[in-house]
């Protein structure tokens, strides 16, 4: 809902964010220990305490008492990726976690606040751009000023024979359909090579994930609608979400959204490829002479509590020589690619691209392994960038090559004036 | 007398301000970045906050801004109160007058990692526990290990003149800066050591001005660079909680394993009755015990291998030879192992009623003799129960006691009570009773010989005034030496009573 104007409903709104978060604010607020500073991926960047996650619940007391408005902490909300980092670190969250299942809530938090941002009429010009272009292409702008469209939203398809509907669907994430292809290409490929059935959607739109991490609900609840309609006129029974992103959307925002009422079973795809490889459905004979170290996306690892996998599926590529950091040191490692801080603070996800290709580098490795699309533009951008150039690849591209498939498509936007 | 007042500072104030750092984003006026720089950990008065509010911050990025910001804040009489991790459990880096924030946290670089003369050199906003992921290539680490490892920084820990969980092997804060620079409150740049050496560790060159400027509670300067202490890795760690069934015998089993006589001890902890009480009735990790548990003593050891295991046997004697029951190797390695995090465990308390709420916790921090243990601690649980009678904020949480002689941790202890604070309840009148509650508390502590705090600083209301009479005869010296390095009171002002040396 944009903002009408009226001052009266911003204060009522305000108070009902205010009630909502309160308790939750309090139990960051009454230990204010800041133990989430540290493995925070922006506030490492910038080291300005409002940017912190403590800050964050403190600013919901500070509302309560009447000392800040929206206006005065919305710039500090755009400063999260929605990794997740702070939420594993809180010591709430640590101690009491085994025990009552609590979770100190910080991304919803943010995403709430956003929303609040929206609907209060301090949306950030980035963010209402962005949306704006995804209300009118139903995809997100991921080739900047070359416009996506419904048209070419499965070009990336290309010459694969790949079916419409069925009972398992596969959805494709907008940056893994416009521009880095050749993830989705080797994927649906692996799928192929292994004899597992799978089509696409009718008429795929974005999950809508990004546009509720911005604060866009209404727009994110009106593109599920759409693919939630669309799956059941397929008659699906099965959703593969290559994407960790997607994975989120269908899984936290989703149900949410349709409650009891979502009958679909939500498969991760790198969880999908490591089994078919474990079952033997997918040869992997072709060696890949590469030394590599394995990026942990945020969204899988700290959201999600997937690390085993991806790791597991890595070691079956022959030829590989893995150099690892364990997931609990990645709690602090992010690309900065996500929650939209790439559309507003891109300066940002620069310098936290910069410091994990720092990272990989001190392990002297040729190869930084990555599992998200979205990771992966800022990543490459940095790894290129780099006094001593670091390649980027996608384990599913990886997996392909020792699978033996010829992948085709692109790592970047095809062409130059739709690069970032 | 000549005192710096809150400060209205103007917008010719703030272009100088964005002079000297050359990049507007770092100096922050708007209100956001001024309300998340009040507080610490805490008790905060919630109904108060807008009085801690700085006029502005700055994060500078290098000694010589500090030091030009300093210039113009003696030139002009402006409060300067410098800030890094904001972890602290009293007031140091909490403003009183408004004035200028300096926040170190972007000086966080490493600067030279020196493996022959075994030192580090850093920026003071860097975390140890993010150095020591630095230095664990080279087998070496910087040992200052207290509870807020995770979270705190090297410029804090000394300005407040940090206590080490690992104290007792290692030494604490000021054991373990080796030298560093600090901008003097007329903003001035000194280097300070032992002697003139950047890493010398004994000297008898001038005064030895190190102790003088770890400690402060940044009353004399800030500190804008550390030269640090490496210590080898230790290549083994031991540790062993025994259970009690009463306070007096794990009270004596402390003193026999404090005094030892084993080197590689790093840290005895006694907890009592009530904290036993506490963690029983609101800690969700708690292991369960019997009801004959009543007190408990944990022991850690750091070294090598050939001085801990045969080691470890003695301290297994030693534990059990009051009367000790050692409680296993999963709460012994576990609870040790996860220290830092169990650190923040006071998450909520108690109302009169019994209903859980989120609290606040306040750790009082005296330094005592060992004799003064038992006493201070029947005193001291009285007053929070004669408080907790009258006011729903209140809760007593217990005690802890560790260790609090570097290197000697046979005679002196940090004593601990930690108070839970209901702060969504404080208003005026709790508030006042919390401040009196909490002067009673550091009157116990003088009248037994002890120190109002040994690492958090006496910078809040109801330790700040009792400092004078702490410090007695040596008052008039703390005086002279703020007025002669701070002749403006710009530091930091209104803390440690320091007020007093302009009267």
């Amino acid at each position: 809902m944009a903002d009408d104007g009226d001052d009266t409903n911003g204060e009522r709104l305000t108070e009902e964010f205010v009630d909502q978060w309160r308790g939750n604010a309090y139990g960051c607020f009454s230990s204010g220990h800041k133990f989430c500073r540290e493995v925070c991926p922006v506030m490492e960047v910038t080291r300005n305490e409002n940017h912190t996650p403590t800050a964050f619940h403190a600013s919901i007391v500070a509302m309560e008492q009447g000392l800040v408005g929206v206006e005065d902490v919305a710039d500090d909300f755009v400063h999260c990726t929605q990794c997740g980092a702070c939420e594993l670190r809180c010591p709430n969250s640590l101690m009491l976690g085994d025990f009552y299942r609590h979770r100190t809530r910080t991304v919803d938090v943010v995403k709430a606040m956003r929303a609040l941002m929206v609907a209060t009429g301090n949306e950030r010009e980035g963010w209402k751009l962005w949306n704006e272009r995804l209300a009118e292409d139903h995809n997100e702008p991921v080739l900047g000023d070359v416009r996506v469209s419904q048209e070419h939203v499965a070009d990336w398809a290309e010459g694969l024979d790949i079916p419409i509907g069925g009972e398992t669907i596969l959805f494709v994430d907008c940056e893994a359909a416009f521009y880095r292809t050749s993830y989705t290409r080797a994927f649906a490929q692996l799928l192929q090579a292994a004899g597992y059935e799978f089509g696409l959607m009718r008429e795929q739109w974005c999950c809508g994930g990004p546009a509720a991490e911005m604060g866009y609900v209404d727009l994110a609840r009106k593109h599920a609608d759409h693919n939630v309609a669309d799956w059941r006129a397929v008659g699906a029974k099965r959703i593969i979400a290559p994407d960790p992103h997607d994975f989120i959307a269908f899984t936290e925002d989703y149900p949410r959204y349709f409650g009891d009422d979502y009958e679909f079973e939500i498969v991760l795809g790198v969880e999908l490829v490591n089994d078919l490889v474990k079952e033997g459905r997918i040869a992997l004979t072709q060696p890949v002479e590469r030394t590599v170290t394995y990026h942990d996306p945020c969204r899988l690892n700290k959201r999600k509590g997937v690390h085993a996998a991806p790791r597991e599926l890595l070691r079956a590529v022959p030829g590989i020589e893995f150099h690892d950091v364990d997931h609990v040191t990645q709690w602090a490692y992010c690309s900065g690619g996500g929650g939209g801080l790439p559309v507003e603070k891109p300066e940002i996800t620069a310098e936290i691209s910069r410091r994990r290709i720092g990272r990989a580098q001190e392990l002297e490795v040729d190869t930084l392994i990555s599992a998200c699309p979205w990771s992966e533009r800022p990543l490459s951008e940095a790894g290129a960038a780099a006094e001593q150039p670091l390649e980027v690849m996608d384990l599913f591209e990886l997996v392909a090559q020792s699978a033996g498939i010829e992948v085709g498509g692109h790592t970047h936007a095809a062409t130059p004036e739709a690069r970032s | 007398m000549s005192v710096a007042f809150k400060s209205a500072i103007d917008d010719a104030v703030l272009d100088e301000l964005r002079a000297i750092i050359g990049d507007d984003d770092r100096v922050l006026t708007n209100l956001s970045s001024r309300v998340n720089r009040t507080r610490v950990p805490a008790p905060f008065p919630v109904h108060r906050w807008a009085e801690h509010m700085p006029d502005v911050a700055v994060l500078p990025t290098s000694t010589e801004e500090v030091s030009e910001i300093v210039k113009l804040a003696n030139r002009l009489r402006i409060p300067v109160v410098p800030r890094a991790g904001g972890t602290g459990l009293a007031d140091g880096a909490v403003p009183l007058r408004g004035g200028i924030l300096v926040d170190v946290k972007l000086m966080n670089r490493i600067h030279e990692v020196d493996l022959v003369d075994r030192t580090v050199t850093v920026g003071p906003g860097i975390n140890m526990l993010k150095l020591n992921e630095e230095l664990r290539r080279h087998g070496v680490f910087y040992p200052d290990d207290p509870a807020s490892y995770p979270c705190s920084l090297v410029g804090g820990r000394i300005g407040a003149g940090g206590w080490s969980l690992l104290g007792a092997r290692y030494g604490h804060t000021r054991e373990n800066v080796v030298s560093m620079q600090v901008v003097l409150p007329t903003g001035e740049i000194a280097q300070i050591g032992d002697g003139g050496g950047r890493k010398l560790r004994k000297s008898s060159t001038g005064f030895n001005l190190k102790q003088l400027f770890t400690g402060h509670q940044g009353t004399l300067g800030i500190c804008t660079e550390a030269t640090l202490e490496l210590a080898p890795r230790p290549e083994t760690e031991f540790a062993a909680f025994f259970a009690f069934e009463d306070y007096a015998s794990a009270w004596e089993t402390t003193g026999i394993l404090s005094k030892s006589g084993l080197a590689t001890i790093a840290g005895v902890v006694l907890f009592d009755e009530w904290k036993i009480a506490y963690l029983r009735r609101d800690d969700e990790a708690y292991i369960e015990q019997p009801e004959s548990v009543r007190a408990v003593v944990a022991v850690a050891m750091y070294g090598r291998r050939v001085e801990v295991e045969p080691a470890s046997k003695v301290v297994m004697q030693l534990g059990r030879s009051a009367g000790g029951r050692y409680l296993g190797d999963e709460i012994s390695s576990g609870d040790w192992a996860s220290r830092h995090d169990r650190y923040a465990i006071p998450l909520h308390g108690r109302s009169t009623e019994g209903q859980a709420v989120p609290m606040s916790w306040h750790c009082e921090d005296a330094a005592l003799n060992y004799s003064a243990l038992p006493k201070v601690r029947e005193a001291w649980h009285a007053i929070v129960a004669r408080y907790r009678e009258r006011y729903e904020i209140f809760d007593d949480w217990g005690m802890f006691a560790y260790t609090g002689g570097a290197n000697k941790p046979w005679a002196d202890y940090l004593v601990e009570i930690d108070v839970g604070i209901w702060e969504q309840r404080l208003n005026e009148e709790t508030w006042s009773a919390w401040v009196d509650c909490k002067r009673e508390i550091a009157e116990v502590t003088l009248a037994h010989g002890g120190s109002i705090t040994a690492c958090h600083g006496a910078t809040r209301a109801g330790d700040a005034e009792l400092v004078p009479t702490e410090m007695g005869t040596a008052w008039p010296v703390v005086k002279a030496i703020k007025r002669a390095l701070d002749p403006n009171n710009v530091m930091n002002p209104g803390k440690q009573s320091l007020d007093e040396a302009y009267e």
